[in-house]
């Protein structure tokens, strides 16, 4: 990929990221985190991405920013992705959005930059229980499963 | 007179991180925990691509 992405920051066993969003709204600490799924037939990590909460500190992702560079966010959360990857295998990455409409927002960013991400990544969308090959502008997906090529 | 604001914080392209001890573990925070469920429950219905279910 050659996107414009945030600079971004791991911790030493390449589960965790974060990295800041900037823009309108000032500069927005955003948090990714690789978890492992058990039970599935190949490894598979849940992807969980969001704000920190402003009390807590622990991984919220419900909060909207709107801080206008949504292709931006997304590039550098692929690019975890890929980091993640170069350290741990090229395993399935399994993301959901925290409600149908943040889904298809994810969705959205993916058809942006689908050109760049497809080269990548093979992409699959949940749709009445069954994996479909992603197609960028069709149906609403439920989910997503990422795999590095 | 031009200026040039050279943004720092954006890059192009794949880069590696850069490893902070500041960066914690969220594995266990209630929403990642919950949404881990909620995958492993999807994964246990559905399967991965191209495998069947029994």
């Amino acid at each position: 990929m050659n996107l414009e992405r945030y600079v971004y920051f791991n911790s030493n066993d390449y589960q965790d990221y974060e990295f800041y969003s900037e823009g309108p709204k000032g500069r927005i600490r955003k948090l990714v985190t690789f978890t492992k799924i058990t039970g599935a037939e190949s490894p598979t990590y849940n992807l969980a991405f969001g704000d920190p909460h402003p009390d807590t500190g622990k991984l919220d992702d419900t909060v909207i920013s709107n801080n206008q560079d949504r292709d931006i966010v997304l590039a550098t959360v692929a690019n975890t992705i890929t980091e993640f990857c170069n350290h741990h295998g090229n395993h399935y990455i399994y993301a959901k959005g925290s409600s149908p409409s943040r889904t298809r927002l994810y969705q959205m960013g993916i058809t942006g930059l689908w050109e760049e991400i497809s080269m990548d990544f093979d992409v699959y969308g949940l749709k009445d229980n069954d994996w479909q090959k992603f197609k960028p502008n069709s149906i609403n997906y439920e989910a997503f499963l990422v795999k590095r090529k | 007179m031009t200026t040039i604001v050279k943004n720092l914080t954006i890059k192009k392209g794949f880069g590696p991180g850069i490893v902070s001890s500041k960066v914690k573990s969220h594995a266990n925070d209630p929403l990642v925990i919950k949404k881990v469920e909620e995958a492993e429950q999807t994964i246990q219905r559905v399967g991965l691509p191209g495998q069947k279910i029994k």
